[in-house]
């Protein structure tokens, strides 16, 4: 390729500050240094995780950066070292490592690698090292991936090579908000053969998460929401009941108690509120309980009384939902390729790089599940 | 026996009012009623929760009360429809009943039966209903056991039947701190063999807990309190480190990770303090750490950033250390006779029913791990 070793200018998304629309601007992508991999970027989504950072953990550090983590793309050209990936092959760049040398990765029972920035509660919610410049400036590169940029840098052990007929434009969505609900419901509550689960928060993770359950042979899943118009779509992804908490004036936790005789097996946050992650876990019934906090925030405490505990309830959490990365996003791509798994049910808008803050707009209001950005032709 | 079917007087140490001294009292308790059982209460040990009841949770609705909760005893006689006790036996009442029928007592996952007190009332710590009167009014049975008397009356469903052999002024302690802490490292958290634990507190529930982790086959226990007097006593029970945070100017949490490469694989809290709920489970290694609530308080929340969960830490509790208390008391006991669990080492006093005031005095100043009382005669 002829753009080999050489730096890269192309077009970008980029948040210069917090609380401000995103600017499409030329920046320059350095070519990979060893164990790194430079990847065209085909198509990425916008999640919810992107304004989180841009508009509620905005932080000291962080800023200018180029948000995005959730996308696939082609490989363009490799560093020195790089062994498992070539020129060309079809990539999902990862948010989290695996290096499978670590004890996390050794271990069955995580996917949290050492050299994960996630798990160090990074305020910047970025690794150290960038690749990017624009007029001058380092950008940071978010979560490592930066995926709203025609060309991204990212390090081979946030590299997954997946199937070269999967369709980028579908399984971008693998790289966040799919793996992370579904791997929730599977990997890390664990969800059992016919139980009761409720999933709190309906948007892309909490779909996934309904979709996990049901893979995992639940009776009930019980699709809260305080936005009816989400209920539709959890159906489709195999939600059997629907409750919309503002319609009750008792705590939601009573509700679901009342309609389960004492409680579900399985609750899942998936919105990322510490209120609601209470709510999720005074859900579960005592004895065998189990909630997992799965939407992401990490401005305030979450809490609760200690007899919940004391009774019996188990209160998890995971990220990216427990999928150790480059093993597992292959597999599900497979999944999806094998139709054992739903992928464009979730997308309900297709945009171009240049209106990714209409896509923005259409989250921040709840009017959109996924929309893909689609930025370079495969 | 000569008493059966009637009415008994007998001494008891009641505690009319919270934060108060405990007064002896000559009581009337009742014959056992259907499915009941009156037992001589033979030995008692006084336990945190007794105090927790009148010195700090003080509910209005608790009084008068007799307290005591790990006693154990003889059977006097037995009311209507009781088949599996006689008179004679030797029995440790069960503040946590076994039904064995309802679906909590089924489920492998959990000791939670549902027919007992703590369903309806955990804040007030007794069921409405009694057998005792004293000066013409109601006495609440504490935890429906009230082993602070010389006779008591529970529920078949919740006496354990032991071996006769059994020497019921150690063996008493089975029937409440041995059992929590033991069961809280063996059965919640599941302590592995070659594991890291800390147990933070060392009275009888936490001595307990190291006990069982070290049972469990732990390489390294760590044992936590800021009473440095406690540190010998918990080498005796297998703890390899002892660590008082007092000592250190940085956060316990930050202590034990860099004493463990990340932290600890199991914590386990045995205070009954929120703030210690936090620093255990902050003191657990990502990705794989368990941590579990041991001690009992009800007055406040406990709190952690969501980041300490999503990034794999779990937060468990159980209560009576998730034993089912029918099956599991006597398998203790004869554990405890086949020199596989010490009680012994718990008894640091050993006192008269009178003395109970005094034997409260020293636990409320950590002058004793177990003080047992002395009720009646064999």
């Amino acid at each position: 390729m002829a753009t080999v070793g050489k730096v890269i200018k192309c077009k970008a998304a980029v948040a210069w500050e917090p609380n401000k629309p995103l600017v499409i601007e030329e920046i320059e992508v350095a070519p990979p240094e060893a164990n790194e991999v430079r990847i065209k970027i085909v198509a990425t989504a916008v999640c919810h995780t992107d304004l989180y950072r841009l508009f509620e953990d905005t932080g000291a550090a962080g800023f200018p950066t180029v948000l995005g983590h959730e996308a696939a793309g082609i490989v363009e050209s490799i560093g020195p070292g790089v062994t498992e990936i070539k020129p060309g092959d079809k990539v999902i760049p990862l948010f989290i490592r695996q290096c499978r040398e670590c004890r996390f990765c050794k271990s069955p029972k995580t996917n949290q690698c050492v050299a994960a920035w996630a798990s160090t509660g990074n305020a910047a919610m970025a690794p150290p090292k960038s690749s990017f410049t624009c007029k001058g400036k380092r950008l940071n590169q978010f979560t490592g991936t930066s995926t709203f940029a025609e060309y991204t840098v990212v390090n081979e052990l946030a590299v997954a090579k997946i199937d070269p007929d999967a369709p980028l434009d579908k399984v971008c969505l693998i790289g966040c908000g799919i793996c992370t609900g579904y791997g929730a419901a599977v990997n890390t509550a664990k969800v059992e053969p016919g139980s009761t689960c409720a999933v709190f928060g309906l948007g892309a993770v909490g779909l996934a998460a309904v979709m996990g359950c049901h893979a995992a042979g639940a009776k009930r899943i019980i699709a809260v929401d305080i936005n009816p118009d989400k209920f539709e779509k959890a159906k489709v992804f195999g939600a059997t009941d629907f409750v919309n908490p503002k319609d009750h004036n008792k705590p939601i936790s009573e509700v679901l108690s009342e309609m389960t005789d004492g409680g579900v097996d399985f609750s899942l946050e998936c919105a990322g509120s510490v209120a609601v992650m209470r709510s999720a876990l005074e859900s579960c019934i005592q004895g065998w309980g189990v909630s997992v906090i799965v939407g992401w925030t990490n401005l305030e405490d979450v809490s609760a009384r200690p007899i919940q505990m004391i009774s019996g309830r188990t209160w998890k959490g995971s990220v990216f939902g427990g999928f150790k990365g480059r093993d597992d996003v292959p597999s599900m791509v497979k999944a999806y390729m094998d139709k054992k798994l739903k992928l464009d049910e979730f997308i309900t808008h297709n945009l171009p790089l240049e209106q990714i803050n209409d896509a923005i707009e259409m989250m921040k209001n709840g009017k959109c599940i996924r929309t893909v950005l689609n930025i370079s032709t495969e | 026996m000569a008493t059966a079917g009637k009415v008994i007087k007998c001494k008891a140490a009641v505690a009319w009012e919270p934060n108060k001294p405990l007064v002896i009292e000559e009581i009337e308790v009742a014959p056992p009623e259907a499915n009941e059982i009156r037992i001589k209460v033979v030995a008692t040990g006084v336990c945190h929760t007794d105090l927790y009841h009148m010195f700090e949770g003080m509910h209005k609705d608790g009084f008068p009360v007799v307290l005591g909760h790990e006693g154990a005893g003889i059977v006097e006689s037995t009311g209507p429809g009781v088949t599996e006790f006689q008179v004679g036996d030797t029995v440790i009442p069960l503040f946590i009943s076994q039904c064995r029928e309802c679906r909590f007592c089924k489920s492998p996952k959990t000791n939670q039966c549902e027919k007992g007190w703590v369903a309806d009332s955990y804040d007030v710590m007794s069921a409405a209903e009694s057998r005792f009167t004293c000066k013409g009014k109601k006495l609440l049975q504490f935890m429906g056991t009230s082993t602070f008397s010389e006779y008591t009356v529970v529920n078949q469903i919740a006496v354990a039947k032991i071996d006769p052999a059994a020497p019921l002024d150690k063996v008493c302690l089975l029937g409440c701190g041995v059992c929590t802490g033991f069961g809280a490292a063996v059965n919640t958290a599941k302590v592995e063999p070659g594991s890291t634990c800390a147990v933070f507190g060392l009275g009888a529930v936490g001595l307990a807990a190291v006990m069982g982790c070290h049972n469990a086959g732990a390489k390294k226990i760590i044992a936590i309190d800021i009473n440095p007097d406690k540190f010998e006593k918990a080498k005796v029970f297998g703890a390899t480190d002892f660590v008082n945070p007092k000592d250190h100017n940085k956060p316990i949490s930050e202590v034990l990770a860099e004493m463990t490469n990340g932290g600890v694989d199991f914590s386990l809290e045995c205070v009954g303090s929120v703030a210690v709920m936090r620093s255990a489970l902050e003191s657990c290694i990502k990705g794989w750490g368990v941590s579990v609530i041991v001690g009992w308080t009800d007055m406040y929340d406990f709190a952690a950033k969501p980041i300490q969960l999503i990034a794999g830490r779990t937060w468990k509790g159980s209560v009576f250390g998730g034993f089912k208390s029918k099956d599991g008391v006597p398998e203790m006991v004869k554990a405890y006779l086949n020199k596989k669990v010490k009680l012994d080492e718990f008894v640091t006093h050993n006192m008269t029913l009178a003395q109970v005031n005094d034997a409260i005095e020293l636990m409320k100043h950590g002058k004793c791990i177990r003080t047992v009382l002395s009720v009646s005669q064999q």
